[in-house]
């Protein structure tokens, strides 16, 4: 037990130590830096005595002056940012705000800099400096430009508060550094992220050891010539520079130089959290290799900045490196463990997650495990997560971890005979309830529980994400109350829409909310004032703007935007906001309502693009993808198919290479190509995993396509035995909406079978399953499936079919798809026909205008059976009506698509697209 | 045979003398102690330094026959006893035939000869820049070759200062050794043309390490090393690159008789312990008085758990060479080892006196605080000692054990985690990072780390065991794993005997009382064997007793009944009831619930 006391004690004799070796030092002095106070005291010149000039002499209007005021304003904010632009780029930007006295602000800034040669001059040029914020003798404070408190003011105050505790060593290093900035005029400053990144990594070390031999060797030929140091390194300033290297090397002298002061770990964390973000929207972007490589070198540079470990740790994890995530994950952790400084400034999601000690290495291991399929050990690291963030009272850890937890059941397919937690600490326990609780009760309460907690820590994010499960466990699941006693308890067994639309409006709150949260800060980092001087060059450069790369996931709006300001909202608050849309759009798919569909996919593609990670977006796509074949046919899905798959490359994105199987699928089934659509059946059944419990809808999507593909080669039995183990594993996972559908496979299979009284009540039940879970479109379809099951029963029951029709017509008119109305319509046709009481003479149209629509339908899909059909129906209402041309027609129709079907030529051709 | 160590001490007088000239001071002294350390048969020398030990080797008779029971080494006897077999001793080691190298002729005077004696002089006074200066158009090889290092000198010099003037809240800055490239560039040029001596290579081989390339870094080495073997700072580059026995393999080496000393050095390195003293024993045939042989061989023997003959050579190395301190540090560990307190506190002195800006004297004085329990000042040392060397491995793990000690868990990490990444192989540092979490309530997270350490000590029952505790814990619960780990331990030795205890009863829990009486018999033999009784004892015996009860074999259960009644304490009640039952002919009947 005193180990345990330890263990606090231990915890909190860390904390002042870390605390102590950050050390809240100043910003750091760089040669942008020096560049920057030159502007500064050009823009606010030290005031003269009684002179009152507005505007100071190099400036033509008071517009002009306050131009540069607002651009030295935004570099000063955007000092944060991880990389410092070249004197170039400065002098680029310099010039697309100050057109009017043709660069003479540019002329005078190399000019100053570049005379900067000796300690000597340093020490001169912050005297100056110095006037501008005093004001001289005689002059009462007024007369002053600059106020020191201003944001300009307390940069320079910095600034030469900096110089002044600067040793002798340091200004040393500063001269030397200035003479690589004023030299590396003519290069471009970007970190390179393309794939022969990582030789230049290599090379950077090189170039950058060399770079600095070379002053020495200036250096000691200086001192042959018997000069003074100054004139030797401006003899280097007109050396010739190794260009591209070198700046490269420079974008790492950031932190190498004066690593003490806490503004260079600010930059590099702004650049980690950059890469985080990246990381999380594409990981396919980020090569796996290089980036180790940038990171270990970043390790090198700053073996301190452990973030650095995590990122690799994100990075394994997004290429599915278990070991080494493993290892990284570890690492992070236990070095960490004792700096909460690191995560005071939290930016993107995944930090804001690592609240606590070591509670957060096991959300973050839980995760890992859970990201690599390993629900138990997930479980475990969960469980243990709880454990220790109660022991610690971390809060807002523990919610966290719940709401991990509630992902991974809603997740995970787990039967309920296996218990979930093997512990004393159970879940079971913990709620507080004796009797065990199935996993979606388990998983109810779980939600509610961090939803609470989240609302009281006033964790947004959290907030959102948790409205977000609820609202699709609401989507899924019945809400039952967790004890109901007695005969009176009784309970409405249906899923609650407006439950799920209550979650979603709730979970976009986070887009008014971010504020309070954490995640607020991001805003204040400069992150803001660093793409407004980026837009500011892209505007001035059309050779940059044309050198964008075009792959990029961007908002497609920004293209009519010239300058497009980025979205000021933090992007894993938009995420969040996204998702919800994107949950809109799933649920109304189950509700189905396909313009809603459509419209919340769209919103998503078109506003959420730039945070979205590519998967969600892929998803988007794939979603507004499979409207269009469902409603326009394959050739039109196909188009949009290949547009996203050029958009995704399909080895990165699963969601689009599925989307092609399933049309594929679709497509060889309705043109009969069984072979090929049994290639498919087996692709399918190879991409899910083995592991039992893993991948649950892909292998059921699998099974239901080799159920239909078996049911459209005429093997009734196999399909139904097929059919039948699907819906015993769908019972064992408790999947009841999908059972919905099965369930009507089944039905679907007896009615072909011929087997139409046992058919019957798996339509029933299926129609009853989808009532209770308000699945109206799948509803009609079973409504529609119950009347062909009605009237193969006999003409007699044609009436009964024919309400059943009439009642679903209205849903399936306005919601349904190709397919679905082309059946329909198909139905009708075949319940006036063999309704003993209708006559086709007397109302031809009856049945002529569905069996045309459906005709008409069908040719798009392809659908050779279903079209066979259509025209036999036709060619019987002709000949009712004795009109034989048209029978002659139809028949010969009729007969076209039977030997399509029959004998399906070029099969291969299905896989083409 | 005289002649073959004629032989040595030449070249090895030669060596010491080149490499003296070339200012790579520790390979000279290396030699030069070496040479010292060849066994004379003429003078009496061997027979005064075969004293000591053998006046101690009639004390310890008694401990030598334990030796050889518990598997240890014999190598005492074959070096130690008398001069008697030293005639055998130096007949070539295991027949091997030696690739004899010519001795290389020195770059005779040229006329640059005077210069680079002047350089010379600047080099051994640390003016390395100069050095390099005075030798600017020399092309001698020797020139060539001082004239670089000189240049590498002043490069390291201006690192290290960079280091202390950059240093700051984000660690170490990148200072790096900014005449690398050029040198490299430099010498790749000599050696392509071929005008290159071994002693450039071994710069090279510096220079490359010191880049990263390290592949080409250990050809380079090899290539001069087979050129001139008697450079022992190249050797010991070389072992730094050879990070497992496949890379040792690999190499291709002359077969020189330096290379014993390479290879048994490596194989220390490696945990490859009988195979490094097997080495080291030959080598001691020729190399009688050599401390560093006697110092590595202490090393063995301490990693292989001879304490008291580690011990032993360790104060003999001490008697011989009082103001040693090499290796003194793994001394220290022995000592704490067996808390010997007063010679813990004589080596502590005595290293201060000689030179207390050694890594290995904080150490040591680390290691006394440690043992005096004060704990606080053993850190404050152990942080002195990493000050002086950052890569000093073993005081990262004995500085995470002493905050363990101080109850301060986050630095305790990081102490370990460091110790384990410059080592990933230090099993003791990942079990220490186990034993943390595990402490801290995480037996989950602390089971990657026990995976770890023993998955690179898999004869060590304690990792097992310490794994087998973590599944075992009561939040985990996960019985069948632990039950495998214990089996693990059982089967590797398990001299505290925990494994089988527990596996008796973690299989009692599940009710296989079979296997649960399986494994308290064991456990009674071995704590009968090791004659240690107590609360197990009768445990196992009140197990085995009901358990035999219940199978109806009355016989043994009877017998484990009086087995129980020479103890005192409930069990003997239970016993004495039990016993009753039996011999009334009523054994069906539960008394169990009587009993307890």
């Amino acid at each position: 037990m005193s180990l345990f006391a330890g263990v606090g004690g231990g915890a909190a004799a860390g904390e002042p130590a870390s605390a102590g070796g950050t050390g809240r030092a100043l910003l750091e002095l760089t040669p942008h830096k020096l560049a920057v106070c030159h502007l500064v005291q050009v823009f606010a010149p030290p005031a003269q005595a009684g002179g009152d000039v507005v505007p100071p002499s190099p400036f033509e209007s008071v517009a002009h002056h306050n131009r540069l005021g607002l651009f030295l304003f935004t570099l000063t904010r955007s000092c944060d940012d991880f990389r410092e632009p070249s004197l170039e780029e400065l002098l680029r930007q310099l010039k697309a705000v100050d057109d009017l006295t043709n660069g003479c602000l540019c002329e005078q800034l190399t000019s100053t800099l570049s005379v900067l040669i000796s300690p000597d001059d340093l020490f001169n040029f912050f005297d100056k400096l110095r006037g501008v914020l005093t004001a001289p003798e005689g002059a009462g404070a007024e007369d002053i430009l600059l106020d020191p408190n201003s944001q300009l003011g307390v940069f320079l105050r910095c600034c030469i508060l900096a110089f002044n505790s600067m040793t002798f060593e340091g200004i040393c290093h500063l001269l030397a550094d200035l003479v690589m900035y004023c030299n590396s005029t003519d290069t471009s400053y970007d970190l390179a992220e393309d794939e022969d990144f990582d030789t230049e990594m290599n090379n950077l070390m090189d170039a950058d050891i060399s770079s600095q031999a070379d002053i020495f060797e200036k250096y000691r030929q200086g001192r042959e010539s018997e000069s003074h140091m100054g004139e030797s390194s401006s003899a280097l300033t007109r050396a010739p520079m190794i260009l591209h290297d070198l700046d490269e090397a420079n974008t790492f002298k950031v932190d190498e130089d004066n690593p003490t002061s806490l503004r260079s770990r600010w930059q590099l964390e702004a650049y980690l959290n950059q890469q985080a973000d990246l990381l999380e929207k594409d990981p396919s972007s980020v090569p796996l290799n290089s980036f180790n490589a940038t990171m270990t070198q970043l390790q090198t540079l700053a073996p301190e900045l452990h973030r650095v470990q995590f990122l690799q740790y994100l990075n394994a994890l997004c290429h599915d490196d278990y070991i080494a995530s493993l290892d990284n994950l570890h690492r992070y952790f236990d070095y960490s463990a004792g700096m909460q400084g690191l995560f005071g400034r939290s930016v993107s999601a995944v930090q804001d997650v690592i609240v606590g000690k070591y509670e957060g290495a096991l959300l973050c291991l839980g995760n890992l495990h859970c990201h690599f399929g390993h629900p138990k050990k997930a479980l475990e690291a969960f469980s243990e997560a709880v454990r220790v963030s109660q022991m610690n009272n971390d809060d807002s850890c523990l919610a966290y971890v719940l709401g991990a937890i509630s992902n991974l059941l809603a997740k995970i397919g787990m039967s309920n005979t296996v218990g979930i937690v093997s512990s004393p600490y159970s879940l079971g326990t913990n709620i507080g309830l004796g009797t065990p609780l199935s996993i979606q009760q388990q998983l109810l309460v779980l939600l509610k529980r961090s939803l609470k907690r989240a609302d009281l820590l006033k964790l947004p994010s959290l907030l959102a994400f948790d409205h977000l499960s609820l609202a699709k466990f609401d989507l899924k699941n019945v809400q039952r109350p967790l004890v109901s006693f007695g005969p009176n308890a009784s309970t409405k067994l249906r899923t609650c829409p407006a439950d799920v639309c209550k979650n979603l409006r709730l979970s976009s709150r986070v887009l008014s909310d971010f504020g309070t949260d954490a995640l607020s800060t991001s805003s204040e980092n400069g992150s803001f004032s660093t793409s407004w001087l980026r837009n500011l060059a892209t505007a001035s450069d059309s050779r940059r703007s044309g050198s964008m790369r075009s792959t990029k996931l961007h908002n497609d709006f920004d293209n009519f935007h010239y300058l497009g300001q980025p979205s000021p909202i933090p992007s894993p608050v938009l995420q969040l906001a996204g998702s919800s849309y994107l949950l809109r759009a799933t649920a109304w798919e189950h509700y189905g309502s396909a313009p809603m569909v459509r419209m919340n996919a769209l919103i998503y593609a078109t506003c959420f693009a730039d945070a979205a990670s590519s998967s969600e977006l892929s998803l988007a796509y794939v979603k507004l993808i499979q409207q269009l074949a469902v409603f326009k046919g394959y050739s039109a899905a196909f188009c949009a198919l290949k547009l996203a798959e050029r958009k995704f490359p399909s080895s990165a994105s699963s969601h689009i290479q599925l989307l092609r199987m399933q049309i594929l699928h679709e497509r060889a089934l309705h043109r009969g190509h069984l072979k090929v659509a049994q290639q498919i059946c087996d692709e399918f059944g190879v991409l899910s995993s083995s592991v039992c419990g893993v991948d649950i809808e892909l292998k059921i999507e699998a099974s239901v396509r080799r159920a239909r593909t078996l049911l459209a080669a005429k093997q009734f039995s196999q399909a139904a035995a097929v059919a039948n183990s699907l819906f015993s594993t769908c019972y064992k996972y408790n999947l009841q909406v999908e059972n919905a559908s099965v369930l009507l496979l089944l039905a679907e299979i007896h009615k072909k079978s011929d087997n139409v009284v046992l058919g019957l009540p798996y339509a029933l039940a299926s129609q009853s399953f989808c009532k209770s879970f308000n699945l109206d479109l799948l509803e009609a379809s079973a409504t529609l499936t119950l009347a062909e099951l009605w009237l193969a029963l006999g003409s007699s029951h044609a009436k009964r079919a024919l309400s059943l029709v009439y009642q679903s017509l209205p849903m399936i008119l306005g919601h349904g798809g190709l397919e679905l109305r082309a059946r329909a319509h198909i139905v009708l046709a075949k319940c006036h026909l063999s309704d003993p009481k209708f006559s086709v003479t007397e109302d031809s149209e009856a049945v002529l205008d569905p069996l045309n629509q459906a005709t008409e339908d069908l040719r798009v899909l392809e659908y050779h059976e279903m079209a066979a059909e259509a025209y036999y129906l036709k060619a019987i209402a002709y000949n009712h009506q004795c009109k034989l041309e048209e029978r002659e027609e139809a028949a010969a129709c009729f007969r076209e698509h039977i030997t399509a079907l029959e004998n399906p030529r070029k099969e291969e051709d299905s896989l083409a697209y | 045979m005289a002649s073959a160590k004629e032989t040595y001490r030449a070249e090895l007088r030669a060596a010491a003398r080149q490499l003296g000239e070339r200012c790579l001071y520790s390979a000279a002294k290396w030699a030069a102690e070496l040479l010292v350390g060849v066994d004379l048969d003429t003078s009496p020398a061997p027979s005064s330094a075969m004293d000591s030990p053998s006046s101690s080797s009639a004390v310890s008779a008694g401990r030598l026959l334990h030796l050889h029971r518990s598997g240890g080494s014999s190598f005492r006897h074959r070096f130690r006893p008398g001069g008697a077999s030293s005639s055998e001793a130096g007949t070539p080691l295991g027949g091997v035939s030696y690739v004899s190298t010519p001795i290389p002729d020195d770059d005779a005077f040229d006329s640059g000869g005077d210069k680079y004696l002047l350089a010379k002089t600047y080099f051994d006074c640390r003016e390395y820049r100069r050095a390099a200066h005075v030798l600017q158009n020399q092309v001698g090889r020797k020139a060539v070759f001082l004239r670089c290092y000189a240049l590498y000198m002043a490069g390291e010099k201006r690192k290290e200062a960079e280091m202390v003037e950059m240093e700051g809240s984000l660690g170490k800055s990148n200072a790096v050794n900014q005449e690398l490239v050029a040198l490299e560039r430099e010498l790749s040029t000599h050696r392509r043309t071929g005008s290159i001596d071994s002693f450039g290579l071994y710069l090279y081989g510096l220079v490359l390490r010191d880049k990263g390339c390290e592949d080409l870094a250990r050809t380079i080495l090899v290539e001069s090393v087979n050129s001139y073997p008697w450079n022992w700072s190249a050797w010991s580059e070389l072992q730094s690159l050879c990070t497992s026995s496949d890379v040792l393999n690999n190499l291709n080496l002359k077969n020189h008789w330096m290379k014993d000393f390479f290879l048994a050095s490596t194989y220390l390195e490696l945990k490859m312990h009988e195979e490094a003293l097997k080495r080291y024993e030959r080598l001691m045939g020729i190399f009688r008085s050599s401390g560093y042989i006697q110092a590595q061989v202490a090393t063995v023997q301490y990693s292989m758990k001879d304490l008291d003959e580690a011990e032993m050579i360790f104060e003999e190395l001490l008697r011989t060479d009082p103001f040693r301190v090499d290796s003194m540090d793994i001394y220290s560990n022995l000592l704490y080892a067996k808390e010997s307190l007063t010679a813990l506190s004589f080596l502590a002195h005595r290293v201060f006196l000689t030179d207390k800006y050694r890594p290995e004297s904080c150490c040591i004085i680390a290691n006394y605080y440690s043992l005096k329990g004060q704990h606080e000042k053993s850190v404050l040392y152990f942080q002195r000692a990493l000050k002086l060397n950052r890569k000093y491995l073993s005081a990262w793990t004995l500085m995470g054990h002493e905050y363990v000690e101080l109850k301060n868990t986050p630095a305790a990490i990081d102490a370990y985690r460091r110790a384990v990444d410059i080592n990933p192989k230090d099993y003791r540092a990942w079990y220490g990072l186990g034993q943390i979490y595990e402490m801290m309530g995480m037996p989950f997270y602390a089971l990657y780390y026990f995976r770890k350490s023993s998955y690179l000590q898999p004869n060590d029952a304690r990792l097992w065991i310490a794994m087998a505790q973590c599944y075992e814990s009561d939040p985990l619960q996960m019985v069948e794993e632990a039950i495998k780990c214990y089996e693990r331990a059982a089967n590797s030795n398990d001299t505290e005997g925990i494994a089988l205890h527990q596996l008796a009863k973690l299989h009692d829990v599940l009710g296989q009382s079979e296997e649960a009486a399986y494994y308290y018999k064991k456990d009674l033999e071995r704590m009968e064997a090791e004659e240690r009784q107590g609360q197990n004892f009768v445990e196992a015996l009140l197990f085995l007793a009901k358990h035999y009860k219940n199978i109806g074999n009355f016989e043994e259960a009877e017998h484990y009944c009086t087995r129980l009644l020479d103890y005192t304490g409930p069990e003997k009640e239970t016993a004495k009831n039990m016993l009753k039952r039996l011999q009334s002919g009523f054994p069906s009947m539960d008394i169990d619930n009587f009993a307890l």
